[in-house]
């Protein structure tokens, strides 16, 4: 066969497919009427646990410069170990992703809550707990994952002491009015080792050990902390992004468009008042 | 001199931070929240976080396609997945999940815009009326490296209605990622809707939706608008005519972690325990 009749051959069954799909779909395309800003470009990490383009990265290996009280804390081979007192981020943040790294103390020491107790601070105040809770029981709101004497994690994920456990935490803060008033909580989604422990769990505040949660005021941004217990976790690739919301415009009504002629109407001649919102 | 006050007033925080929270003297208040909560299950991670955990359900560890009604049309090549001439529905039937999935655009790329590397992943899809299917809420697979589109079309949009925050692509033949929670919608006995679905998705790495709220399913004809469905239904995989290449897809089903409370919040210290709100009693306790 001719090389032009194989090509004919290719496109009428190109047209099957996509004519397939058409009279699937139908000819009138719905449009939103929502003008989006282009989502800006990030190129992710090589491994999805890397720092990925958009990163801020708080600590690479090399040193704690991104920290206060870094000096406190000691390195070697990459790994920083808790120290003497927390070390807060010098970078502030309000709603963000954090990815961080940890490995409880090996050989396992010490039993529910003295064994291998650090913790990562949201805003220097709302705790995600750090516990190496493998094998090792204690208080299910104190175990690893935990939003301390709140929740505790949907499931126990950690693995065991000296292996090392990821935390990717979605951050979002709490907001307060001008006179101070909470107007929306704090929400945390947490995924530990590749298994989501936390879903848009809602906050009753701050996270203390001698009083009940509340929320008290506070900037919009605030640095992230680690927490000194005493023990000499293990921490490695910790970063954080911002996240920004994307907010789209209403251009116009929602639409229909008839790629048999070219025409659009107004969605609601087909299907009534719309309810469809651009959040 | 102002620069060395202040450091020692810092100093001075991060001294009592760790004695405040480090060293917990036996005499510390400490705050009981008085709810009986359920141990927390135990699972083993996967070795990679991309493997599956042990709480999985593995719908494709490259070997074959049991876990999908499947028509033949699909496939399965050195351990991958390639999109056949139908779209694909798993047997299984889900609600709020947890799922991972690994997919890679043809290499080169062909076509523009939607025409290229088009997939999708449905949640709850199912067939109504007429075998019809309805898609329901998808979240759009898509070549979107160096491939512009309509914004709320391109990859990991909530299709039609929002655009991911940050496109986060990996080049065609590269291996992207998703991790998704999806909660169902609930819906009344009435139809009415209770709870709308939202959609949490993580692109290799990055964070493109946070518990976002959908409007609706998820058409290409029509404005998103709830109507009343099962709380379980598979999951899907679309035929758009291109071949999307798919590995290791795995799904978690979300339990809440539901406590109770089993008294009062107390305040402890020692052997002494009180309300909140009370004052502490005098003495030293029992």
């Amino acid at each position: 066969m001719s090389f032009s009749f194989r090509l004919t051959n290719a496109i009428a069954a190109a047209s099957i497919v996509l004519t397939s799909i058409e009279s699937i779909m139908a000819n009138e395309e719905y449009l939103p009427g929502i003008k989006w800003p282009e989502p800006q470009i990030v190129t992710p990490g090589e491994q999805n646990s890397q720092p990925p383009s958009d990163a801020v990265v708080l600590f690479d290996g090399k040193d704690l410069s991104q920290w206060e009280n870094g000096d406190a804390w000691p390195i070697k081979d990459g790994i920083a170990y808790a120290g003497k007192g927390f070390i807060i981020s010098k970078p502030k943040f309000g709603d963000c992703q954090v990815h961080l790294e940890w490995s409880a103390p090996t050989p396992a020491e010490g039993k529910g809550q003295q064994r291998g107790n650090s913790g990562l601070f949201l805003m220097g105040k709302y705790e995600i707990q750090i516990l190496d809770s493998y094998d090792n029981k204690t208080y299910f709101d104190g175990q690893a994952g935990a939003i301390y004497k709140q929740t505790p994690p949907m499931v126990n994920v950690t693995r065991p002491p000296g292996e090392w456990n990821t935390y990717d935490v979605f951050w979002t803060r709490p907001r307060f009015g001008d006179d101070g008033k909470l107007t929306s909580p704090a929400y945390i989604t947490a995924i530990h080792n590749g298994v989501l422990i936390l879903n848009h769990f809602e906050l009753q505040g701050d996270t203390p050990y001698s009083r009940p949660p509340a929320y008290e005021a506070h900037e919009d941004r605030r640095p992230i902390s680690i927490q000194d217990h005493g023990n000499p976790v293990r921490f490695r690739n910790i970063w954080v992004r911002e996240i920004q919301p994307l907010v789209g415009e209403r251009a116009s009504e929602p639409m229909l468009k008839d790629h048999s002629n070219g025409t659009t109407r107004p969605a609601s001649e087909k299907y009534g008042e719309i309810n469809a919102v651009s959040k | 001199m102002p620069s060395r006050s202040n450091n020692v007033g810092l100093m001075c925080g991060f001294v009592l931070l760790a004695i405040g929270i480090r060293a917990q003297p036996l005499d510390a208040v400490e705050y009981l929240p008085g709810i009986a909560w359920p141990e927390p299950a135990v699972i083993t991670p996967g070795e990679n976080n991309a493997d599956a955990p042990s709480d999985a359900i593995v719908l494709f560890d490259g070997k074959d396609l049991s876990a999908w009604n499947d028509d033949g049309s699909w496939q399965v090549e050195n351990g991958v997945m390639i999109v056949g001439t139908t779209s694909l529905l798993t047997k299984r039937k889900f609600g709020d999940c947890q799922v991972h999935v690994e997919w890679s655009m043809p290499n080169p790329p062909r076509g523009n815009g939607q025409d290229r590397g088009n997939s999708g992943i449905f949640f709850m899809p199912h067939y109504e009326e007429a075998r019809q299917l309805y898609w329901k809420y998808e979240i759009q697979i898509l070549d979107s490296y160096d491939n512009r589109t309509y914004f709320d079309g391109q990859a990991a949009a909530v299709y039609k209605q929002s655009p991911p925050l940050v496109n986060a692509m990996r080049r065609p033949g590269q291996w992207n990622t998703y991790d998704i929670v999806f909660i169902a919608p609930r819906f009344a006995e009435d139809g009415t809707l209770n709870s709308p679905a939202y959609v949490t998705l993580v692109h290799n790495g990055v964070l493109v939706h946070n518990h976002y709220e959908m409007s609706g399913p998820t058409s290409w004809t029509a404005p998103p608008a709830y109507s009343k469905h099962a709380e379980r239904l598979p999951l899907g995989l679309q035929n758009h005519g291109h071949k999307v290449r798919f590995r290791n897809i795995w799904v978690r089903e979300i339990t809440p972690i539901v406590g109770e409370p089993a008294s009062a919040p107390m305040l402890r210290k020692g052997n002494k325990r009180w309300p909140v709100g009370a004052k502490e009693p005098a003495g030293a306790g029992e």
